[in-house]
């Protein structure tokens, strides 16, 4: 695909120039508005699938209603949650109100979902927001020189920095430091949210992994890109070295990071699972995980639903950037 | 390089901006003054629900604070005339009507008085169709009627004569005997209740973030526990144990729950460990088929085979690091034995014997071996129940049985169980320790045939017995019943089982003296918070 955007033909090339911002404010409207459609088609795919996949798992009373349960409990508790229904009218009915933000109650702690979206949400953007402004802030400058100081010793340190974030576990890295930092030497808080420290650790371990994709991608961006000609031409036509590396080259190689990191900030919001569990964090990963363990089916389907619409609005504005960035792309479509 | 030290500023501008967004994150006040507050964490919260019908047992931890009972409980499972609203109770002499007579003064945390009305209301509610409490079921069965002569006095009138109501409403089984205020609960109804309850307990309700934390403030001056040695108490979710430990090095909370490999740790870094002693019994036990027990568990002889090949000794040391004790009747919840009168002897106890297995199975025509189904699942303050399958299917192996281990999810299991799906086949069970009625009610539903529910043992002279139980009201006769039932459980081997598991709870080296009690799914932070 981004081979395909690269060559566009020569002709279109043609068109950028003369058009004027009108033109181009309706292409992007309607380029917006293709994708909307296209995010509403997958998230109803995505209803239908959840759906069902949550009832396939089994029945949640098991573990809801105690050892001691009779038939009869079974039954009552049944009609009460709305369980003894035809799957046919669970499903209308879930996605009549899902439309409406309207997500039903909780089987496990009998509340409306949408309240236990609202309050586990935030939590879950703000450490993700934290997550990737530290790989950001980790992320280019060691992408930028290594590739700059290619096969220097700091090119080597940011290769090892790589390969660990890459090969190690998220939980083990979240069990060492809470086992160290918190537990033994007690520098930094080992979970729960208590203010901007305890944002750390957690912060530090998700975002470890991110650091390394990213720096990669800058590192393999930046080599190919200076070794370009108008960074020869730039150099030859005496542009300081500070101002071709940070303005001229690394602007061309931010695409392919941009794409990355918008999908990695997505899954940072949406699939903190094992971080969550081990700080004791309560965001949207650890209410998916109870929601599955406990097989509350309205808490996997709108949780499901939730980050597949954050994960559509994140991919929409990764192309957006796209195509303000790159005109090809906008005229592709 | 100017360029350079520009996208530098703006990186650390980007951690500032961060730190003044995260600066708005909800502060952690609710930790900050440890010397007036008490924070336990816990790996579990169960369904998080405050609100007594639908919360159940496994939330009496915290519920058993904001919420009194109808009738106390003492820590060691005794029925307390100090610790609940009922200061008596007596029975008609036909043991169908019991009238209990309520402490004087009362007042809920909103200041409204607690009357009758009020314990009528609330154990209706209690018991209605909608609740998923253990003991929902038999009450509604068994109530018929609840007068309220006099806004201190009670009368709940039986369809049957029997005992069980001051037990069955008591903080020593479930939830049935919390009492909420009538007309806070008309007015906001039931789903804005449970998420601002109010009770008449010694500490109020005061935020609850689910998946975080609930947190609870004292009661000047309760009657239950005085002036409070803690101004507020709460309860933090924290599942991973590592950093429930952590949290404990840190001075951050007071009481965790550990894993009983984790204990020779915090033991050397003198950390105090409570021990809720034989707080479960691990039992194992046979899948009756639609029409009862299944060939070849069905003989006698290779359901005692089965038994004599398991080294419960070597069990309980290295899966439970010597946390556990052997245990030798199917069923048998000990905290009951007392109760009833019932001692297993010497004979009862089961030796490590594959010798006498072997030619127990022989004896049986299945001394070339057989297949069996073992599941292995996960189960809450279990984690070593897959490791415990695969050593008794080791042991099992022994003898020539090919075992098969089938790893799936609780519920899975519950299901086959239940539905007799996979008659033969085996599974297991951490079943919490009770007293005696508590162990009836067990009984009930596991090894009475007629109950169909859960039944688990299918046996008609047992099946006799506990009928009896349940129309007699003369507590020796029901001792010897209940004794006669354990007995038989065991000589007929109906069941595996394997070992009593101590529990342990790790404190902060400045807590002090705490009695964790024996009382199913509660831990008493009222009774270590009294000031009295």
């Amino acid at each position: 695909m981004g081979e395909e955007r690269r060559r566009s033909p020569p002709f279109r090339t043609s068109r950028w120039g003369s058009c004027s911002k009108r033109q181009t404010a309706r292409t992007m409207l309607r380029f917006i508005f293709a994708r909307l459609l296209q995010s509403l088609v997958a998230l109803a795919i995505i209803s239908v699938v959840v759906f069902t996949l949550a009832r396939a798992t089994g029945d949640p009373l098991y573990l809801i209603l105690p050892m001691s349960a009779s038939q009869e409990d079974f039954d009552n508790a049944r009609r009460y949650l709305g369980l003894d229904r035809p799957y046919v009218e669970q499903y209308l009915s879930f996605v009549g109100r899902a439309v409406t933000g309207d997500f039903g109650n909780s089987l496990r702690a009998r509340r409306p979902v949408s309240d236990l979206i609202r309050e586990r949400l935030p939590n879950s953007l703000k450490l993700a927001v934290f997550a990737m402004g530290v790989s950001l802030a980790m992320a280019f400058p060691l992408g930028v020189m290594a590739a700059v100081r290619k096969g220097t010793g700091l090119d080597r340190f940011a290769q090892v920095v790589s390969v660990l974030g890459q090969s190690l576990p998220t939980f083990w890295v979240a069990i060492l430091l809470v086992e160290f930092v918190a537990g033994r030497l007690q520098w930094l808080p080992a979970g729960g949210i208590q203010g901007f420290t305890s944002y750390i650790l957690p912060g530090f371990t998700l975002g470890w992994f991110v650091v390394a994709g990213l720096m990669r991608l800058l590192r393999s961006g930046m080599l190919e890109v200076l070794d370009s000609e108008y960074v020869k031409l730039a150099r030859v036509k005496g542009v300081g070295e500070g101002r071709v590396i940070w303005l001229h080259a690394l602007k061309n190689a931010l695409i392919p990071v941009i794409t990355f990191a918008g999908i990695y900030f997505a899954i940072l919001v949406t699939t903190a699972i094992v971080v969550e569990t081990v700080f004791a964090w309560p965001g949207l990963g650890r209410l998916a995980y109870e929601g599955i363990s406990s097989r509350d089916f309205p808490v996997i389907q709108a949780v499901v639903l939730t980050t597949a619409a954050i994960v559509a609005v994140i991919n929409l504005c990764v192309d957006c950037l796209y195509a303000l960035i790159d005109p090809r792309i906008r005229y592709a479509r | 390089m100017k360029r350079a030290s520009a996208m530098a500023q703006v990186f650390l501008l980007i951690l500032v901006l961060l730190g003044a967004m995260l600066g708005l994150a909800p502060a952690g006040d609710a930790w900050a003054q440890p010397k007036t507050e008490l924070t336990v964490a816990l790996s579990s919260f169960a369904t998080e629900v405050l609100d007594p019908p639908l919360g159940g047992h496994l939330v009496k931890y915290y519920l058993s604070m904001i919420f009194d009972y109808l009738v106390g409980t003492t820590p060691d499972g005794q029925p307390s005339r100090e610790g609940g609203l009922a200061t008596r109770w007596e029975s008609s002499p036909d043991y169908k009507r019991w009238t209990f007579h309520l402490r004087k003064g009362v007042k809920f945390h909103n200041g409204d008085e607690l009357t009758s009305e009020d314990v009528k209301f609330s154990i209706l509610r209690n018991i209605g169709k909608r609740s998923t409490t253990g003991y929902a079921g038999p009450l509604r069965t068994l109530i018929a009627d609840i007068e309220t002569p006099a806004p201190d006095r009670i009368v709940i009138v039986s369809k049957e004569p029997t005992l069980i109501f001051p037990t069955y409403l008591s903080r020593s089984l479930s939830t049935e005997g919390m009492i909420v205020p009538k007309k806070y609960v008309e007015s906001v109804g039931d789903d804005a209740f449970a998420r601002k309850p109010i009770g008449s307990g010694p500490y109020r309700f005061v935020e609850q973030v689910t998946g975080s934390h609930v947190k609870l403030a004292a009661v000047d001056n309760h009657w239950r526990i005085g002036t409070p040695k803690f101004k507020t108490m709460t309860f933090r979710l924290v599942p991973e144990e590592t950093t429930r430990i952590a949290l404990l090095r840190r001075g951050e909370v007071d009481v965790a729950d550990v894993s009983r490999e984790r204990v020779p740790e915090l033991e050397r870094e003198s950390f105090p460990i409570h021990y809720r002693r034989e707080e479960s019994i691990l039992t194992m036990w046979w899948i009756l088929g639609p029409d009862g027990p299944v060939a070849p568990t069905k003989d006698k002889r290779v359901r005692e085979a089965l038994n004599l090949a398991i080294d419960r000794a070597e069990i309980a040391q290295s899966i439970f690091g010597g946390k556990a004790e052997p245990a030798s009747v199917p069923l048998g919840l000990s905290w009951s034995f007392k109760d009833v009168g019932f001692k297993p002897t010497s004979e009862m106890v089961y030796p490590y014997d594959p010798a006498r297995a072997r030619k127990l199975l022989a004896d049986a025509g299945v001394g070339s071996g057989f297949n069996l189904d073992i599941y292995a699942y996960q189960l809450p303050g279990l984690p070593e129940g897959k490791t415990l399958a695969e050593a008794v299917a080791g042991y099992w192996e022994k003898l020539g049985i090919k075992t098969r281990l089938i790893p799936v999810d609780y519920p899975a299991f519950r299901k086959a169980w239940v539905d007799r799906a996979t008659p033969g086949a085996v599974g297991y069970f951490n079943i919490a320790n009770r007293d005696w009625i508590g162990a009836y009610a067990l009984l009930e539903k596991m090894a009475y045939t007629p109950a169909k529910g859960n039944a688990t043992v299918n046996d008609p002279e047992i099946d006799a017995m506990i009928a009896q139980v349940m129309r007699q009201t003369d507590r020796e006769k029901i001792n010897t019943l209940v004794r006669g039932v354990y007995t038989r459980l065991r000589s007929e081997h109906y069941g595996v089982p394997v070992v009593y598991l101590h529990s342990p709870y790790a404190t902060s080296k400045s807590l002090g003296k705490w009695n964790v009690g024996s009382v199913m799914y509660d831990l008493f932070f009222d009774v270590l918070a009294s000031g009295k």
